[in-house]
């Protein structure tokens, strides 16, 4: 998988992005941890439930919270979450869903190293890797998904019994590794992100200031 | 470049909370045209050598507008601040942010990288590398690498230097390549190469449409009518 600090940085930037008037350090912590609960599925698939990538990596855990969460907020006459935390509360509650399937699920599954996102209805690990782009010789060029008889087909290394992906809590080899960053992109990812986080800070400020005064 | 629909992806992920309260489709298109501009350093490449990715993809140009934005902005009688109000600043120094983390950062970790510090050095640099720390290798560092050079011996820094301007031609639409080939011209215009730029583009576009579905707290708009 990419390093949890990739899912982090893009969780930040999910809740920077999201979280608007209910942004402090709070908030935002929850969100960024939200973004790195998937990978802990490595410990679990150590345990011998499912595998790295699959268990935690199912859109189905974000899809239930955020049912639990509709539930709750929209169908009830009372509100639980809202009646202990007020909007605020509703607000990081959603960002931090949104954080889990986006920034938690999204970067491995977009990823060769691939997530088994439809567990456990199916135990296939799937990728969407390849690449989209116009040439003036070639026309459209697409290889993300290749449609085939009938089927939208991604690329898939194998199922959770074939297919093993290597993590530091579950080594291929003698060596165990923990990935920090990975490559230039994600540097920049990690760098970006800690650098939006004060300046969302202090634009709140501002705004809160400015909201003040009316 | 990673194509400018991703710079544009990530800037939009970026300006959805940093625009704050003055986050509308007017500031939103300024965004673009900030990430695109850019590219305009291809039109150069006619009658210099490797301008694209040096004349506007350079770090030395983004530390001069903080710079000049700094001064213009903090000053008594800022003419944005005038023109514009808390509106106008806030704009430019977002757009500058996205300018810098979105746009040339970006470009910075992709092919042979951009000429960093032009024109103070004529240098392009890649970054390239990975973090990690292993049971049997420690640390493990490869963004900056420092050996000894096999032949004097002395110590050697690679950051991922590349060429000069003179020697370093990264392909565009506009410019496919240095050396003209017999032959069709075949321009190819990337909109996503591998998983995670395809990712960005859906990030980008979810934020966009998360932040429509939201209910605006009253701190999150702009009720002085700067529009």
């Amino acid at each position: 998988m990419p390093p949890t600090l990739v899912n982090i940085a893009v969780g930040i930037l999910l809740g920077v992005a999201l979280l608007g008037a209910a942004f402090d350090r709070r908030a935002i912590t929850v969100v960024a941890f939200a973004a790195a609960v998937p990978d802990l599925d490595a410990i679990v698939g150590a345990l011998g439930i499912g595998g790295a990538n699959a268990t935690l990596h199912s859109v189905f855990v974000p899809l239930g919270a955020a049912a639990l969460l509709y539930y709750d907020t929209a169908v009830r006459d009372q509100s639980w979450l809202g009646d202990r935390y007020g909007w605020y509360g509703v607000r990081v509650a959603w960002v931090a869903i949104a954080a889990y399937a986006v920034a938690g699920i999204g970067p491995d599954a977009f990823s060769p190293e691939s997530a088994a996102f439809l567990y456990p209805l199916s135990d296939r690990y799937y990728a969407v890797t390849g690449g989209f782009l116009l040439s003036t010789q070639d026309g459209i060029v697409q290889t993300y998904v290749a449609f085939g008889e009938g089927w939208l087909g991604l690329e898939t290394p194998g199922t959770i019994a074939s297919h093993h992906i290597e993590t530091w809590i579950d080594p291929a080899g003698e060596e165990r590794r923990v990935g920090i960053v990975e490559s230039g992109w994600q540097a920049v990812l990690v760098v970006t992100a800690a650098a939006a986080v004060p300046v969302k800070a202090f634009v709140e400020r501002l705004d809160r200031t400015a909201a003040g005064d009316r | 470049m990673p194509s400018s629909v991703i710079h544009a992806a990530l800037a939009f992920l970026l300006a959805v909370g940093l625009l704050g309260r003055f986050y509308d489709r007017r500031a939103l298109a300024l965004v673009l045209v900030i990430i695109v501009a850019p590219e305009l350093d291809t039109a150069f490449g006619w009658f210099m050598d490797g301008a694209h990715r040096t004349v506007l993809h350079n770090m030395v140009l983004a530390a001069v507008l903080a710079g000049v934005l700094y001064w213009e902005t903090t000053r008594e009688r800022s003419a944005i601040r005038r023109r514009w109000g808390a509106r106008g600043v806030r704009l430019v120094w977002i757009g500058l942010f996205v300018h810098t983390f979105a746009h040339i950062s970006f470009d910075w970790a992709h092919l042979s990288g951009i000429n960093l510090l032009w024109p103070l050095q004529d240098r392009f640099f890649a970054l390239d590398g990975e973090l990690a720390l292993s049971t049997t290798d420690g640390l493990i560092q490869t963004f900056v690498e420092i050996r000894p050079d096999p032949e004097t011996g002395q110590g050697v820094v690679d950051a991922g230097q590349g060429g000069t301007r003179a020697d370093t031609h990264v392909p565009n639409p506009a410019k496919p390549s240095d050396e003209p080939e017999p032959g069709p011209v075949d321009r190819r215009f990337p909109i996503a190469v591998d998983g995670w730029q395809l990712y960005f583009i859906v990030t980008g576009a979810f934020a966009l449409v998360a932040k429509r579905l939201q209910t605006p707290r009253s701190s999150e708009i702009d009720r002085e009518g700067n529009r």
